[in-house]
């Protein structure tokens, strides 16, 4: 072993386990797992399960915001442009009256979901196209991979703006168009993890002890991929998020009163200087929204990461 | 032997402990360490894994890692200066100065964009010097290899690089950590010769570390053995390998295969470790091991003191005969008695007499050969005939732009029309060295590279085949009996049916049956080894494939595969077919041995004969470069 690798000398190893451990410990240490002594607990595991934590609680908040909301987020519900802290309305109004707690809530429903449909549908066409052109190879991974490269030539903004442009402006079709080019970096990256854990000795063993190809694959390199695809995915999600919020600030999201995050801010850009609570409160909705799903995606990481 | 600083040492520790942090888990790594390197001596660092010696190197060089929190207690002086508590720039000038580095893989510490020359250069400042310093070290053709990039070199000439700027800033100490590790046999010679020839050209002293012990012995002056980070036994060479005085070197001497290590029997392996970290920590740390080990040694560590009289006139007089360098040695060290050099000490409260004693008791006489070898009327196990495999290298634009940009691509000859035949039963070592096509012949036989030309025949039963590298071999996210059960699914068995198969399985390979339940990450590599066995012959096999099996454990815990797949063999009446570098283990596993080399098979016959009469200049280069030491057998 390399002088480098100062690591090596604190596996306990083989059956002439000649580790010295500080610790006087009760159980065996012919079991133990390297990384993963028992009953200890890293800081920086800690705070991962914390953001962990913050990012059910995030979930919970999308999921519940209809229950939550005090208002009807598209009605007039009290004093035009009343300031953060009122009571009542504890974020304020907008110009029309309409409540910004709950419009934001609604628009941290919409985003939060979106944001995951688009994740989850890029890992479910991305995982099948990767996978396929890692197992297969040849010429259908050559097929496959070029169309990939297609897509991934494109610029991805420009080409969902110009899908929604020619889709008509609604939520569903923001989602289509981002959907669409979205899937291509997970195929590339579960590709090459698939073709990295098909050259490996473990799955040449099974070859070798007769298992079929189709158990191969869901046994043997599937459950090897899921942690690359979830950590990649969870990073992401952040992206999308800004993603959606731009193209909504720019006009490409719902139409007019529906609450979203982005157009809010956009719409509501003119009161910056007089009432700056009102377009910068959707704003830090998004930012909050983004920084906890990479925040997550980091945290997934380093829970997970570890183990491989 | 405590003279901390002494003005002559090239460095010197002196109790020094050291404890590192891992995952929250602290590890007293070093417990307690006195050792002095003299000038112009190279003193051989022995361990095995987890002994502490790399990290030794590390402190040495002042280079701990700054993420593992070390704890450092005691004191290293290299050239007079505090490798513990100095300050940074102070360090990275003794480093500059003092010291030169030679690491196991020279192909991950050279840097791969730079040419060899500017790499040198860095170290020596002038590019004259550096071509003399290339052309020092044997580099042939200094000049033309200046401009290459590393991956264009051989790992040999790599290692010689290594070297040459280990030497370029005129060190006063080399630290050559397992310098020979992942080298071919004849290209671990040259290394080592060549540290021989650095020391006595450049008269700077060389800590090498190693965990072969017979390594050591080829160039070392003095050998300090360690387990589990202290000192079990340190003294001139000679005396450590021919008059062991510690039960630990003994053992490892024993289980060290050699080329006269007898054939039949079987091999003599360590003790396994039954103590627990915190029992270990109390006495002797290899009390639960040893042969010899008396309530004592349980109870409280054993100092290292002087081994009072020098064992025996015999062995006092081998010693200086195959000890030319020792003299060298001794002489630089002013008439200060006992010197360091000349001092044999040792860690253990039982005689020395006990051990040495010891060191010649009997072993069982069990042959572990199968009773008779099926004759040569049977269809044979495997038929190779006139195998070529080629593997064609797509290239880049430089391979492309030779000859006008419209050559074919390169190809790799990997084999070049072999054929063998294998009698069911018998048992045949592949040697050669790294690129002589052995794995590729194994792998076409077990079916996972197609031949290119040629035919392969298997009997019945087919083949199952252990990997070099255990660990990644087993599916890290499968549980050990997951894997078992996979492999008898055809069978179709039902469960009780199925677990009786898993458990007879651990059984016989020595494990607990709750190994079932474990994923492999939480196994030792020797265990890995054991359960990829376990899972080749949970359904017997017509021939097992052995892809260097043992190559990376430790000396005893090969031994105790070895001795496994014997076993094994003779059980289940398996043809073996055992790939290896190292010609002592060929010839242990094999009936006959095959030596190859760049794609054709060089020399086959039956093991005593190509080990004791080999024929081809090829295989008796290899055998000539074998390390010795030729005696405990």
């Amino acid at each position: 072993m390399s002088a480098s690798d100062p690591n090596e000398i604190l596996l306990p190893p083989l059956e002439t386990v000649s580790t010295v451990t500080g610790a006087p410990e009760v159980i065996s240490p012919r079991f133990r797992m390297p990384g993963f002594p028992r009953g200890q607990r890293t800081p920086g595991r800690r705070l991962s399960w914390v953001i962990i934590a913050l990012l059910i609680a995030l979930t919970l908040l999308a999921i519940f915001a209809r229950l939550l909301a005090p208002f009807d987020p598209v009605q007039p519900a009290s004093g035009l442009n009343l300031p953060p802290g009122t009571p009542g309305n504890l974020l304020g109004t907008d110009s029309i009256g309409r409540d910004l707690l709950s419009r934001t809530l609604y628009g941290i429903q919409v985003s939060w979901f979106a944001a995951l449909i688009v994740v989850a549908s890029g890992l479910i066409i991305g995982g099948l196209i990767g996978t396929l052109a890692g197992v297969f190879g040849g010429w259908l991974d050559n097929l496959l991979m070029r169309f990939t490269d297609l897509f991934l030539a494109l610029p991805g903004t420009l080409v969902a703006i110009a899908i929604v442009a020619a889709l008509g402006y609604n939520l569903q079709n923001t989602l289509l168009g981002i959907a669409i080019v979205w899937w291509p970096y997970y195929a590339r990256i579960i590709r090459g993890e698939v073709k990295s854990l098909a050259s490996r000795p473990h799955v040449e063993a099974a070859r070798l002890a007769g298992t079929s190809r189709t158990r191969i694959v869901f046994r043997h390199i599937i459950p090897g991929v899921i942690p690359t695809a979830i950590v990649t995915a969870s990073l992401d999600i952040g992206n999308v998020v800004l993603l959606l919020a731009g193209l909504s600030f720019l006009g490409l999201g719902q139409p007019a009163p529906a609450p979203e995050l982005g157009a809010d801010t956009a719409r509501n850009l003119g009161q910056l200087l007089t009432e700056p609570w009102i377009p910068i409160i959707p704003g830090l909705a998004v930012l909050m929204l983004s920084l906890i799903a990479n925040l997550g995606g980091d945290a997934v990481r380093n829970l997970i990461g570890g183990r491989r | 032997m405590l003279t901390p600083s002494d003005d002559r040492s090239a460095a010197s520790i002196s109790g020094l402990t050291l404890s590192l942090e891992r995952d929250g888990v602290r590890s007293n790594v070093l417990r307690g360490i006195d050792l002095e390197v003299l000038p112009g001596e190279i003193i051989g660092l022995v361990g095995e894994s987890g002994s502490g010696k790399s990290v030794l190197a590390l402190a040495l060089m002042g280079l701990l890692p700054e993420r593992s929190n070390p704890v450092v207690g005691g004191s290293i002086r290299v050239a007079g200066v505090d490798m513990v508590d100095g300050r940074p720039d102070e360090l990275r000038a003794v480093r500059r100065d003092e010291l030169g580095v030679i690491f196991q893989d020279p192909m991950t510490s050279l840097n791969p964009t730079m040419r060899i020359g500017a790499q040198v250069t860095e170290s020596s400042r002038n590019a004259a010097e550096s071509l003399r310093l290339m052309s020092a070290v044997g580099i042939a053709d200094a000049e033309l290899r200046f401009t290459v990039f590393p991956h264009e070199l051989s790992g040999g000439l790599r290692q010689r690089v290594m070297a040459a700027i280990a030497v370029a800033g005129k060190p006063s100490l080399i630290i050559a950590d397992e310098p020979t590790t992942a080298l071919d046999v004849t290209v671990q010679a040259q290394v080592l010769d060549l540290l021989r020839e650095l020391r006595d050209e450049f008269g700077c002293s060389v800590v090498l570390i190693t965990h072969d012990l017979a390594v050591a012995g080829q160039i070392a002056d003095r050998i300090a053995v360690l387990y589990a980070g202290r000192i079990a036994e340190i003294g001139p060479a000679a005396d450590v390998l021919h008059a062991p005085t510690h039960p630990y070197t003994v053992g490892l001497l024993r289980s060290r295969l050699s080329l006269s290590t007898p054939r039949d029997l079987e091999l003599q392996t360590l003790r396994p470790e039954t103590a627990s970290a915190g029992e270990r920590m109390l006495g002797c740390a290899y009390h639960s091991r040893c042969p010899l080990a008396v309530p004592e040694c349980r109870a409280e560590q054993p100092p290292l003191v002087s081994v009072a009289a020098p064992a025996t006139a015999t062995d006092t007089e081998t010693a200086f005969e195959n000890e030319p360098a020792a003299t060298t040695a001794t002489a630089t060290v002013t008439a200060a008695a006992p010197a360091p050099a000349t001092s044999h000490d040792r860690a253990c409260w039982r005689s020395v007499d006990d051990v040495q004693g010891f060191i010649h008791t009997g072993v069982s006489a069990a042959s572990v050969l199968p009773v008779s070898v099926s004759g040569a009327a049977r269809e044979p196990a495997v038929r190779v005939t006139d195998l070529t495999v080629t593997f064609s290298l797509k290239t880049g634009w430089r391979g492309r732009g030779r000859g006008g940009g419209r050559t074919s691509p390169a190809e790799v000859r990997a084999l070049r029309g072999v054929s063998l035949q294998i009698q069911p039963g018998e048992a045949v070592s592949i040697v050669g060295e790294s690129g002589s096509g052995k794995s590729t012949l194994l792998r076409v036989i077990g079916g996972l590279t197609p031949a290119t030309s040629g035919s392969v025949t298997l009997a019945g039963g087919g083949a199952q085949m252990v990997f070099q590298d255990a660990g990644s071999s087993l599916t890290p996210w499968l549980t050990v009996g997951e894997m078992l059960r996979e492999r008898l699914l055809p069978l179709k068995l039902s469960r009780p049916e199925s677990q009786k198969r898993i458990d007879h399985a651990l059984t016989a390979i020595g494990l607990p049956l709750t190994v079932a339940r474990v994923r492999p990450s939480e196994l030792s590599g020797g265990q890995r080894q054991r359960v990829a066995l376990a899972r080749a012959t949970i359904i017997a096999p017509a021939v097992l494939l052995c892809d260097e099996p043992t190559s990376a454990l430790d000396a005893s815990l090969a031994a105790s595969v070895l001795n496994l797949i014997r076993e094994m063999r003779k059980e289940l009446e398996m043809t073996v077919l055992f790939v290896t570098h190292d010609l002592s283990v060929a010839r242990l596993m094999g009936d006959r041995i095959v030596v190859m080399t760049h794609g054709e098979i060089v020399e086959v016959g039956p093991s005593a004969d190509v080990i004791e009469r080999p024929s081809h200049p090829y295989t008796q280069a290899l055998l000539a470069s074998v390390p010795e030491i030729g005696v405990l057998s």
